[in-house]
Order: structure tokens, then sequence, then C-alpha cells
């Protein structure tokens, strides 16, 4: 199957499908895990560099905040935090601390930083799941709407609508999400993740989180559901062009089983592939839809941390997302293969 | 050398496209605001001018009112438009010049350097950027320079790879094997032969990049991470989120202004595309 005309969009350049060639899924997936070391090894030498290169250490900072100013008391904390060592024998104590799931220590919350990413993550795992959700079942929808009426309304305006949600900074919407369904009706909290003063069991909670996620889950989905109706569009256009839905209309089935079970299911390969390199910024964009709905999560945790120069919690931000974004990436591959029997045939 | 992009072909064929012909007028206004903005508000956009909140409309001499601090909105508008394009430009250069160095390198050369290459476009695939532009602007300092450089430095990897797949493709060509007979040196091949002939997919992908850095730029000031002494969109809009109940629309303003921006900057790269690639032009 060729797709000459997805490279017309800048989101289809990445929609070359994972070299999966005619390996085994086992092989795939050992080689995808192994690969994952150098990789974190690489974020964390960029952060160490990074940090290296800041004016101030973050010792001065912290020492400033806890007005320390006793010469030997900052000494000291310069040993626990191992900062009288030359920088490559630090940055080795990191890595090796890494690999033992020791991320440091974060003394503006008194705890380890791990502790304190695990305790922040689960908001934002639930947030992105929530926008991936919307974005993927509305975005499919109004793309099989445009494809099936191509040419009509319906799809100019599905394209209208996708091209303002692609271009509107995510931010920007939440904030008008915000002034119309919290501030003019009165629907939706503007912020937080529970309410303060909530009474009843587990069912009213889930209930009132729910109400907290709705603008944050849209604010940071529309922008993805845009590209997916795009790429949906384009990839049904296409799909239902080939030699196997001619095939599948001769011999006489039923629209609806061909549009879902012929089409869909084909044009859908894109989209997943989309969903997998996009998982990355949809990370990136709910630090900024965290701080716009004080949403209590790692983006929160994050630009809390970056203002008060807090950096192993930074790295360690950095860290743990470039893994989940890999781990993500490789259960793509997976489903990809699950999708596409062409793949695990070969 | 020759430049097909400027052929009067080319522009009628973009020309009919009519989402690139608004897009372009819509950046000509951007750029003609950008231009202008010192002469038509003279004088720091940032000084307060008038009451607080004042509503656009209402005032004549503050067609967008005023924001929480009775400074002038359309004059931030105006001075924003610099900054925005200013740091969009380069930062879009500063990608498409690693971009196009790191990809042709390693599509040319290919072996390891190309596996290198091809690591770091994986590694900086794998870090979410805007993470990663928050911790790199707050580590060296929220600078016009520092920003600018930061935004180009996370999104050279998409350039990278298209430059590189053309170069894969172009490397084969027997001009290139021609340019190997008669001795010409490997830089001369890369700039001055292939180069020319990779080029125009790689420009409809930077002025793609310019909207995305554009986005980057207003969420960083919009978190508070921009140059404190300069106007911009992002900063104005999470300074009206302050007042969104008395005056939502100070934050509504900036948000049209970058929506406009980015959104022409997408149909002039689809447009510059499709005018480029005439056989797709139809589907």
């Amino acid at each position: 199957m060729s797709r000459p005309q997805l490279s017309k969009y800048k989101e289809m350049e990445h929609l070359r499908g994972p070299e999966l060639g005619s390996q085994t899924v086992k092989r795939i997936l050992l080689r995808r895990l192994l690969q994952l070391g150098p990789l974190l090894v690489a974020v964390i030498v960029l952060n160490f560099l990074l940090i290296q290169a800041a004016p101030g250490t973050f010792l001065d900072i912290m020492t400033a905040e806890q007005q320390v100013t006793d010469q030997e008391t900052v000494e000291r904390l310069r040993a626990t935090y191992g900062m009288d060592q030359p920088a490559y024998i630090q940055l080795m104590k990191y890595i090796w601390a890494v690999v033992q799931l020791d991320l440091g220590y974060s003394y503006r919350h008194n705890a380890p930083v791990f502790d304190v990413i695990m305790a922040h993550l689960p908001a934002t795992l639930l947030l992105m799941l929530a926008a991936i959700s919307v974005s993927v079942v509305i975005g499919v929808l109004a793309g099989v709407i445009a494809a099936l009426k191509v040419n009509t309304f319906w799809d100019g305006a599905v394209s209208f609508l996708a091209v303002f949600f692609y271009s509107a900074p995510s931010f920007w919407l939440g904030i008008m999400l915000t002034v119309l369904f919290s501030v003019k009706l009165g629907w939706l909290p503007v912020g937080g993740m529970q309410s303060v003063l909530l009474e009843g069991g587990g069912f009213v909670r889930a209930l009132d989180i729910l109400k907290h996620l709705v603008l944050p889950a849209l604010a940071l989905g529309l922008f993805y559901a845009a590209t997916y109706a795009r790429v949906t569009r384009a990839s049904m256009l296409e799909v239902s062009r080939l030699e196997f839905v001619r095939t599948a209309r001769a011999k006489g089935l039923g629209q609806r089983r061909i549009i879902f079970a012929h089409i869909l299911r084909n044009a859908l390969l894109p989209v997943v592939t989309l969903l997998g390199l996009q998982l990355g910024t949809v990370l990136g964009g709910s630090v900024v839809i965290e701080a716009v709905y004080s949403w209590p999560g790692i983006g929160s945790l994050l630009f809390d941390s970056v203002m008060s120069r807090n950096f192993p919690v930074v790295i360690g931000v950095m860290v743990l997302s470039a893994f989940l974004v890999a781990i993500i990436n490789i259960s793509v591959d997976l489903i990809y293969v699950k999708l596409d029997p062409r793949i695990r045939f070969n | 050398m020759q430049k097909p992009i400027y052929s009067s072909a080319f522009m009628r064929r973009l020309l009919r496209n009519h989402g690139a012909c608004c897009g372009l007028i819509v950046l000509i206004c951007v750029s003609g605001a950008a231009l202008f903005a010192p002469l038509v508000y003279p004088g720091d956009p940032l000084r307060i001018v008038a009451m607080a909140e004042v509503w656009p409309g209402y005032d004549a001499r503050y067609p967008l009112g005023t924001d929480a601090l009775g400074r002038d909105i359309a004059a931030m508008i105006m001075h924003g438009a610099r900054a925005s394009l200013g740091i969009g430009v380069f930062a879009a250069l500063t990608a498409t010049l690693i971009g196009v160095t790191t990809g042709a390198v390693a599509a040319y050369f290919g072996g390891w350097v190309d596996e290198v290459v091809m690591r770091g476009v994986e590694l900086f695939q794998t870090i979410p950027a805007l993470i990663f532009l928050l911790t790199i602007v707050s580590i060296l300092g929220p600078t016009l320079l520092n920003i600018t450089l930061a935004i180009g430095f996370v999104s050279w990897n998409g350039l990278a790879r298209l430059t590189r797949a053309e170069f894969l493709s172009l490397r084969e060509r027997d001009f290139v094997a021609a340019c190997h007979t008669i001795g010409m040196g490997n830089l001369r091949i890369i700039v001055n032969e292939i180069l020319p002939n990779a080029l125009p997919p790689v420009i409809v992908l930077s002025s793609l990049t310019i909207a995305g850095a554009i986005l980057y730029e207003s969420a960083l000031s919009f978190l508070g991470l921009g140059d404190p002494n300069v106007a911009s969109w992002g900063r104005l809009i999470g300074e009206g989120r302050a007042v969104i109940r008395t005056s939502w629309f100070v934050s509504a303003i900036p948000g049209i202004a970058v929506m406009m921006t980015v959104l022409s900057l997408n149909l002039v790269g689809d447009g510059l595309n499709d005018a480029l690639n005439p056989k797709l032009r139809d589907r």
C-alpha cells in the first residue's frame, strides 16, 4: 500500500510505519528494549550537561532559599549531594543511581524524587488518557464523516474545525473553554482535580473528578483530534480506492460492513502510528494544560521545580517521561503488528 | 543553480490555491504590524496608558481595550507580532540549519555517521519537546537568544529525517556519480549539487516549523518563561487569565492573533507543498 498523498501534511512525514521488516514480535521487543538503555543514558547526559552549563549550582539556590549561611553547613550539604566531586564522577554516580531507580532527593518535598514523581504521575496519566480518548474518538469520527460525505458541507465543516483546532494554542483554548463553561455557564469547575469539601462515596468522588477532567481533556485533546480527523479522512479516501474494497463491494457486502470492517480498519494504521509518535507531545502539552487548570500532575510538578530550580526533580521528570514515551512507542509497535497482518506474516 | 521555486508557473499554482492566498494576506498583515509597530505605537508598549480593563470599542484611542494594568492591548499585539514572528523565523532557521546539516551528512556518508544521527533524532523524538524546552530555558535563563536557540534545538528532528530521506534517494542518481567521477569534493557535491534538489520539501517543512515555533514561544511566555522585557502574545494571554471573570477579551485577543498567524503559516505551507508537487494537487 503506497500512501503518496499522505506526505501532504507536516504530521504525515512521520507516517512511515515502524521498520519491522520480517522480524518476529519477540525479536522486535527485545531489540527495542535493548535500545532503551542507551537512550535513557543519553537523556541523562544531555540534562547533566545542561545543568553544568547553568549559571549557579542548585546548592546556591537551595541554601539561599533555606537561608543557610553557615559555611560549614553548606560544605556538609555539598558533600551530601556529592557536589564536591568532579562532574564526570557525579554523572557516573547519577547514572548508577538511576539504574537502581534512585533519582535523588528533593529538598523541597523532603522526599525521594522517585516518590514525588510517582505521587504526581496518576493525575497526568489520567489526563493524558482522557485527552487521547477524546482526540481519537472525536478525530476518527469526524474524519470518517468527512470522508463519507467528501466535498459536501460536512466535509467542509470538519476541515474548517480541524484547521481551527490545529492552529489554536491549547492553553488559550483551555482558557476560552473555561470562560464559556465555567465563568459564563457555570457548568464545570474552573480548575483543580477534586472539590475540596466533598462528602460521599466512591461514585460521587469519581463523578467529581470526571467533572474536573472534562475541560482539560478537551483543551488538550482537540488539537490531536484535528490531526486525526485530517489523517483519517485522507487515509479513508485512499483505502476506499484500493482493489480489495472493490472486491468487497463485488461480493455484495453491505455498505456499513465495507466501511467499518474493510476501509476504516485499514485506514486506522496511520492514525495508530501518529498516535504513538504524538504521545510524547501529549505529555509535553499536558504541562501547559496542567498549569492552566492547576491539575496536580507531573506538569505542575515540573513547572514548580523549574521555577525553583529544583534540578533533581527536573532531571527525574525528564528521565521518567522519556522512559514513559519509549515504553509507549514500543507498545504502539506491537499494536501495529496486531493491526497489520502483513508485518506478522512477512 | 536552477531555482524552480521562483518560476512564474509556481507562483500561479500557489496563488490559485485560495487557502494559501488567504494565508499569505494574513501573513503580510502580521509582518506589516511587526514592521510598523514602532511607528504606530512609539515607545514602550508595556507602559500604563489608561484605566484598567477598558473594553474594546469603548474608547477610540484603545481600539482593542486595555488590560488589567491599563496597558494598551493594540500596542502590545502589534509589538508582540515582532517577538512572535522574529522568534518563529529565527528558531525555524536554527532548526533548518541543524536538521539539514545532520540529515545531509547522515545520508551522504551513511554507515556509523548515519547511525549516530538517527539515534540522536530518536532521542529528541523520545523527550517531550515542550518539557525539554522548559528545562533548557529555565536553566539557561529566559533571554530572546536563549529562547530562539532552544526552540530551534527541539524542532530539528523532523527536518533531519526529511533531508536524510531526500538525500538518500538523490545520492544514488547519475549526476552525483558524474560529480564523483570528475573529482568534485564531498562538500561541494552536498552543498552545490544535491542540496538544491532536496530543498523544495525541506522549505515546506521549514515554513511549518515556523508555525510550531510560534506556538512554542507563546506557550513559554504564557508560562512566564518568556523574556520579561518583550511584549509577547503568550504572556498577554497568561496575564489575562487573572481577569477572565470581568474581562475575558484580554486573553481572547492575543490568542486569536496567535491562531491566525499559525493558521496562515499552515495554509501557506500546504499551498507551497501542493504547488511544489502538482501531481497531488487534485486530491
